[in-house]
């Protein structure tokens, strides 16, 4: 189950400190079960202590939207950069801003993409068949470029969303375990 | 007999806070204020309600229907409490959790 909080376009009241409000982990990836809901506020410098209570504020509008309990942690941008957040690159690649509903590192003039690169030469024929049939489609039936907007940039090269990681590795390891990821942040000129 | 058990570790706690707080380790710090923030807690609910609670669902259950801007300083702080384990804690926030606690102090009228 997808929680899409930014996509259902809360209406939240914060003040001119917050500079975004991004929900991330587990509850924007597709093919998970997120037992909560990932927030991360940032704000501009303030003090801790008035992070955490403009936070609370947010956090409680935020779960009215939410069947699952929002988690949430307050940043600063030095602290977000800090080495000792760990989840700034969850953050930073795969947060979804509830303010602009986008990719919170558009912000930031970067698009996130995932890089998939695989090979089928040791695959038999039909299992090259079904790869394709899985990626393209068939007759009707949507392949999962279609379904979850990716492309295909070059034979044995997709690029994809961020959030569909596991619809696209699930699918790929049951016919091959050849195959590389590369998480990119790309701008364009 | 609770009442007198919550009141020493709260003080216990609090103390235990202060000197790893002056040896600038602040995650213990973290970790002890906040125990004795809950011990705190437990000893308002039992002041109020003549009962105290058994686990931490308990008691966030009882401050969310009955007491809830303890309930905000719990959920507030909690997340710092299960986290201190792989985050690293700051002065700032042991400084935040301090003043949370003595918050309850006085609500308790118990001098820490």
């Amino acid at each position: 189950m997808i929680q899409k909080l930014w996509l259902k376009k809360p209406k939240l009241s914060y003040s001119k400190d917050v500079l975004d409000i991004i929900q991330f982990g587990s509850s924007v990836m597709e093919d998970t079960a997120p037992n909560d809901t990932d927030i991360a506020v940032i704000f501009q410098k303030i003090s801790l202590k008035n992070q955490l209570d403009q936070a609370q504020k947010i956090k409680k509008q935020l779960q009215k939207h939410s069947e699952l309990p929002i988690h949430i942690k307050t940043f600063d941008l030095y602290t977000f950069f800090n080495e000792a957040n760990f989840a700034k690159e969850g953050i930073l690649f795969y947060g979804k801003s509830l303010i602009s509903k986008d990719y919170f590192s558009k912000k930031l003039g970067f698009n996130p993409r995932i890089h998939i690169s695989y090979s089928l030469k040791n695959l038999e024929k039909k299992d090259k068949v079904r790869f394709h049939y899985m990626l393209k489609g068939r007759k009707k039936e949507y392949g999962l470029l279609k379904k979850y907007g990716g492309d295909l940039l070059n034979p044995g090269l997709i690029e994809i969303y961020p959030e569909y990681e596991n619809v696209f590795i699930k699918s790929i390891k049951k016919l091959t375990s050849e195959f590389k990821l590369k998480k990119i942040l790309s701008f364009e000129e | 007999m609770k009442k007198q058990i919550l009141e020493k570790t709260a003080k216990e706690y609090f103390d235990a806070a202060e000197d790893e707080f002056h040896k600038k380790r602040y995650n213990s710090t973290v970790v002890l204020f906040f125990k004795s923030l809950v011990a705190l807690i437990d000893l308002y609910i039992l002041q109020k309600t003549g009962k105290s609670p058994s686990s931490h669902t308990d008691r966030f259950r009882i401050t969310q229907d009955k007491f809830p801007e303890i309930y905000d300083l719990l959920d507030k702080d909690f997340p710092f409490y299960q986290d201190s384990y792989v985050q690293i804690m700051t002065k700032e926030l042991a400084e935040v959790i301090k003043n949370d606690t003595k918050t309850l102090a006085k609500k308790t009228k118990i001098e820490l």
